[in-house]
């Protein structure tokens, strides 16, 4: 096969949803002495573009862009030991998790997944995660964004107390905080100090890109 | 006309015939006993009680339940022991379940799943094993009980399990990171294949619902679009309700689903079902589908809004205007009804402001009749 042709099968499967040709292109794509990068840019990534342009025509489901996900994964297990260190530069760190109290965790790991193909690398911490450990986090990990999800209007306030910790800790001028889950609308999100609400994972994934793409970049 | 009582205007509307007043009600599950909650009453609110029809027993399945730890965190662990294996959940509980509503914490809060049935492909045909010695049998005092209790004061429904695909998504595969899609993706026969033989053991339940005393029999299915798709919904939820609708109907029963999530996606497949009622539908900001526009779509339908806990939050001025908007949409408020909430607890102003709006909203209702109750309210 050519290396044209690994990487189509790649990215096809990716976009079909097929865990079989995806792991075999992989597989022998790295038999045959394919770059890995390219494998993961040109075949999967590229693959997962075409899934999110999909989503966000209405073609695609959430269910499809979690699948593709999977399937992605997967084929980065089969990639990854032939990186050896020479993975792209990335975008940056994102600290993530679902407030304390909730247990609603499908938006918070598409958005971790959708972070992670961009290029984030993403400190996922969980659901039901307390303010302090959320601080906690922060200080090891100094990233430059911290995401929030919350879904119910019980815990949606723990958002605002994550942000007057960071205020406390003097650490909010140093990260951009988005949130997001059903009952988070901008006016919350204004009113507790939020930079941005995200309307949906792929808006919110944007909107992360966006930050650590413009001048402002605070890291 | 004589002044209807809270069960008959609940019922009216949900014949889709025109009840003297709009109905509105709490469900007992969310609902405080005190003082607040008897001034609403008195003050024409309604109680709805859900209650099943049937009993449930597994043959051949010894179930242990025992409290273990898991990394550091105190849960309830329910073993399933079969002769073809066993599989097992764990369940974490907040405080107060068990101890008021049903299994729900102080704060409303049910039992969540840390650990799911289905954790690798062999935990499929252990659940077959259960799904297929698992039996029905008709026990209808508890709605009996209820309806003696309740008497002209509401309404008792019929309360069902989520159907089966939901059964498989949201209790025994679960949807933590996706995990039922990717079963579903992966492992097509073995869900599929659990999902026909739930299906095939759900029949004597449905015909014991038809039977019953209820006059709603009720699926609480928690549909959302987001995680139901219109494939999904379309495959597997409609055939299903189609083959509940046909022993309900026949004993002239009305047939309701649970839909509190965001269904805009579902709206042109729901208006196909043969369901009479879409229950706990809830308007943005908290779903996606204005009811007016449901309304309007669903000319056979009949909703039962679900009020959205996410006004409630801003207090009893936007809970006061959010009402008075909805009733606008609503002209002129045929085919409704409105529970206080079909999720959260509600406080006692937030009961009182939604009760203020709607006990003097006569049908049908006319834009000069919501300014004079506007004007009422000051
Ligand atoms: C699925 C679901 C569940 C599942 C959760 C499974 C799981 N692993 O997550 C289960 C059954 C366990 C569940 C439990 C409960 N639930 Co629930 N649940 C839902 C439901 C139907 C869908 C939520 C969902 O996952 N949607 C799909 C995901 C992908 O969407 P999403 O989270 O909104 O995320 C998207 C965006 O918002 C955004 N996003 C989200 N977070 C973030 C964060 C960042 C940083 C960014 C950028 C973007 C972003 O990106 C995502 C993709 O676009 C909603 C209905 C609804 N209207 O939302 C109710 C809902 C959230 N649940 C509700 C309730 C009440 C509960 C319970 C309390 C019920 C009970 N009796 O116990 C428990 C709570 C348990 C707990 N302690 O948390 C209520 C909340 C009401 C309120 N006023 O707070 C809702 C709104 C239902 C309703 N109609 O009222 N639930």
């Amino acid at each position: 096969m050519t290396l044209e042709k690994y990487l189509a099968s790649l990215k096809e499967g990716i976009i079909n949803l097929d865990f079989g040709v995806v792991v075999k292109a992989a597989t022998e794509a790295m038999a045959a002495g394919v770059d890995p990068n390219a494998a993961i840019n040109e075949g999967m990534v590229a693959g997962m573009a075409v899934v999110g342009d999909k989503f966000e025509k209405g073609e695609y489901f959430l269910s499809e862009l979690v699948v593709a996900a999977e399937v992605m994964k997967e084929g980065m297990a089969v990639v990854k030991p032939y990186l050896k260190g020479s993975s792209a530069p990335g975008l940056g760190k994102v600290v993530m998790a679902t407030v304390e109290g909730d247990h609603h965790d499908l938006g918070k790991n598409i958005v971790t997944t959708l972070l992670r193909v961009q290029g984030f690398e993403v400190v996922d911490l969980g659901i039901d995660v307390p303010t302090d450990k959320i601080i906690g986090a922060v200080k090891e990990h100094q990233p430059a964004i911290v995401g929030m999800s919350a879904l119910l209007t019980l815990t949606m306030v723990k958002m605002g107390e994550v942000i007057e910790a960071l205020k406390s800790a003097s650490l909010r001028e140093k990260v951009k905080v988005i949130i997001g889950g059903t009952p988070v609308t901008t006016e919350f999100a204004d009113s507790i100090g939020a930079d941005h609400r995200a309307a949906n994972a792929l808006e919110g994934v944007k909107k992360c890109v966006a930050w650590v793409a413009s001048p402002e970049r605070r890291q | 006309m004589t002044e209807m009582t809270r069960r008959e205007r609940i019922l009216a509307a949900s014949r889709g015939e025109r009840a003297d007043k709009l109905p509105f009600f709490h469900w007992w599950r969310h609902s405080q006993v005190g003082w607040a909650e008897r001034e609403c009453r008195n003050r024409g609110m309604g109680m709805a009680w859900a209650r099943p029809s049937y009993t449930v027993e597994l043959r051949d399945v010894d179930v242990v339940e025992q409290p273990v730890m898991v990394e550091g965190v105190k849960v309830l662990r329910r073993t399933y022991n079969t002769p073809v294996g066993a599989i097992y959940l764990d369940e974490k509980r907040e405080p107060g379940t068990g101890e008021w509503h049903g299994m729900r914490s102080w704060r409303d809060v049910s039992p969540w799943q840390t650990a799911r049935l289905v954790k690798q492909p062999e935990d499929y045909e252990v659940l077959k094993f259960i799904v297929e010695h698992t039996e029905y049998t008709a026990d209808y005092f508890p709605l009996e009980q209820a309806k003696d209790w309740l008497g002209e004061d509401g309404c008792v429904v019929d309360h069902h399990p989520h159907s089966p695909m939901q059964t498989l998504m949201i209790d025994w595969i679960g949807s933590e990171g996706g995990r039922f899609f990717i079963h579903h993706a992966k492992y097509p026969d073995l869900v599929e294949d659990l999902y026909r033989a739930i299906s095939k053991s759900r029949e004597p339940m449905y015909e014991i619902a038809a039977r019953s005393p209820a006059d709603v029999i009720w699926c609480g299915d928690n549909i959302d679009g987001v995680l139901v798709n219109p494939r999904l919904f379309e495959r597997y939820f409609m055939p299903e309700y189609e083959k509940m609708a046909k022993p309900i109907h026949g004993q002239g029963k009305l047939f309701a689903s649970h839909m509190d999530g965001r269904v805009n996606v579902l709206k042109d497949l729901i208006a196909q079902t043969p369901l009479d009622i879409i229950e706990g539908l809830h308007p943005p900001p908290m779903g996606d589908l204005p009811i007016g526009e449901a309304l309007s779509l669903w000319k056979d339908k009949v909703i039962w809004v679900g009020f959205p806990g996410s006004i409630y939050i801003l207090g009893p001025e936007a809970t006061k205007k959010h009402t008075l908007e909805l009733l606008r949409e609503v002209v002129p408020g045929d085919r409704l009804t409105i529970a206080m909430s079909t999720e959260n607890l509600v406080s006692n102003e937030n009961l009182r402001v939604v009760t203020s709006v709607l006990e003097n909203a006569d049908l049908p209702l006319t834009g000069e009749k919501i300014d004079r109750i506007e004007k009422s309210l000051g």
